[in-house]
């Protein structure tokens, strides 16, 4: 069983854009889903309810750091609020990866050149600072990029994160 | 169950209009249905206004401007679906026998530019909160897996603003060549900015009535078969959605209003003549001709190259210009839907009328899987 306490541990310098979307295991970053024990359905992010049973009877699992690219959109002009993102703005890739428990999640992409991307390509997950709070503290975000033709996932995104995401 | 007519329909022209007040919009709405059915206010006997943007109460400071008659007035807020859904209830009231009499009526004025997230949502803040983005998602999925090429997203936009050219009511109310819209800026790949539909301001009204009160005010009968709406399924994709199963696929929102409102109706997609639908960019028109039952899956491309979705093809589509001639004020654009679909079944909707249309569909999508979908019968 995976356990929500070690979720959302807050560090100094860094907080996450929403508690408890991802943690850090031994193996790198993952996001957190929750899924029904009766139907077997995983959703993201956590929700103690079920939406296909209709009933409270979830548990929050890590989900996989790979999946493919199901479909997918750049982001060419700047979000009305409440975006925060880089200013000036730089045009970003949406997609839609499929992960192995069997749901297709939203996610910014690190790619934003729609020609560098393909439907069923394989992506994986990073974490990424999104921007910088009052006060200094670096807001955590996740994203996907391509997969191929890089290093193991555990030393990039290591790298990427600075090995403290909370 | 009554059955429920259409007894007048207005709209306030769609657009901009300065500093024109969105309650006066709403006002010149519902009067210009109180002329069309020849009908006083005091028969009137409850009211639903559709709105988004016009604030608490807009629709009792409408109907403060037209007669204070002690009627229940009721404010419904369900996105693109808002005046879908004041129709609904509408006529269910009529349906149901608590009124000869209704009122459903939507107005909007809405700021420029792409529509705002909500500043409670995270990914809001990181950017995943842009309708287009969603449209975008489907569209780059549909064509990835039906084929459906760049070259059909730019020929619905030619079509729909070719419509709106024809009629008075729209907001852009001329042609786009296919070079303007296949070179208008990229927004979110595949689609461009002539691919997309604008919010804007805008106001439209209809009465209902039991069959009685009709057959006194007018000798051109039209029947609302159906007024639908649906919230999604478990297994669906919406705008937005953070994340979707991907091993239960559930039939569309759309679909399954489509369906109750054709057995309601007793029809299927075959009978109909017209059809005004959701095009809040060209790739959901093409998604949504198919979800509908217009043609079969991954077809709706064809059913475009076919020309079939032409005024004067085998089954017209948003002979009004749609939302992408018009633009899309959130309250009014459901009814201004069924107004067109009205014009035309009493064939009143002069160099836009389509040959023989006896029965006509509308179909409203809002954000989260809100869908409105209405049938009318001659």
């Amino acid at each position: 069983m995976f356990s929500t306490a070690i979720m959302t541990q807050p560090t100094q310098n860094q907080v996450p854009i929403f508690p408890g979307l991802f943690e850090c295991l031994d193996d790198g970053p993952h996001l957190i889903g929750s899924r029904c024990r009766d139907c077997g359905e995983v959703r993201f992010p956590v929700n103690s309810f079920c939406p296909q049973c209709c009933t409270e009877t979830t548990d929050n699992i890590p989900l996989s750091q790979r999946g493919h690219l199901y479909s997918f959109t750049v982001q060419r002009f700047k979000p009305p609020p409440p975006y925060r993102g880089a200013e000036p703005f730089v045009p970003y890739g949406v997609g839609m990866i499929e992960l192995p428990e069997g749901l297709r999640i939203t996610s910014v992409l690190e790619e934003s050149d729609p020609d560098k991307l393909r439907v069923g390509m394989e992506m994986k997950l990073v974490i990424t600072k999104f921007f910088e709070k009052d006060g200094g503290h670096a807001v955590l975000s996740y994203k996907f990029k391509p997969a191929e033709a890089t290093s193991p996932v555990e030393d990039t995104t290591r790298g990427e994160i600075g090995g403290s995401l909370p | 169950m009554r059955e429920v007519f259409v007894l007048g329909v207005g709209v306030h022209p769609f657009g901009r209009f300065g500093e024109k007040d969105v309650i006066e919009i709403g006002r010149e709405a519902v009067t210009s249905a109180l002329n069309d059915a020849g009908l006083s206010w005091q028969q009137v006997g409850a009211a639903y206004c559709g709105t988004v943007f016009a604030g608490p109460m807009a629709g009792n400071k409408v109907l403060a401007r037209v007669g204070l008659t002690g009627i229940p007035i009721m404010n419904l807020e369900n996105a693109c679906a808002s005046g879908g859904s004041a129709l609904r209830a509408a006529y269910q009231a009529i349906a149901g026998g608590f009124c000869d009499v209704t009122l459903a009526f939507g107005m909007e004025k809405m700021p420029r530019g792409f529509i705002e997230g909500n500043p409670n949502d995270w990914f809001a803040v990181m950017g995943l909160a842009v309708n287009p983005q969603y449209f975008a998602l489907k569209a780059r999925w549909h064509m990835a897996n039906f084929g459906t090429t760049e070259e059909q997203l730019v020929r619905v936009s030619v079509k729909n603003h070719r419509n709106g050219a024809l009629n008075p009511f729209a907001m852009y109310r001329k042609e786009m060549s296919y070079e303007d819209i296949a070179h208008s800026q990229m927004v979110n790949d595949p689609l461009r900015l002539l691919m997309l539909c604008a919010p804007n301001e805008g106001g439209a009204a209809v009465l209902l009535s039991t069959k009685e009160v009709a057959k006194r005010c007018s000798t051109k009968l039209i029947k609302l078969a159906a007024a639908v709406l649906d919230s999604p399924l478990y297994g669906t994709v919406e705008v937005p959605h953070i994340s979707v199963s991907a091993r239960v696929e559930s039939p569309t929102v759309t679909m399954t209003a489509a369906q109750e409102a054709y057995k309601a109706a007793g029809i299927g997609p075959e009978d109909l003549n017209v059809v005004e639908l959701q095009d809040t960019d060209s790739a959901s028109e093409i998604i949504y001709s198919e979800e509908l039952g217009l043609c079969a899956r991954g077809e709706g491309g064809r059913l475009l190259d076919e020309g079939a979705t032409e005024i004067g093809g085998r089954i017209p589509i948003n002979p009004s210009g749609g939302l992408l001639s018009k633009g899309e004020p959130l309250g009014a654009s459901a009814l201004a839907q069924v107004a067109e679909v009205v014009w035309q079944l009493r064939e009143e909707a002069g160099a836009r009328q389509v040959k023989d249309a006896r029965v006509g569909l509308t179909h409203v999508y809002g954000a989260l899987g809100n869908c409105a979908v209405s049938v009318l019968q001659r």
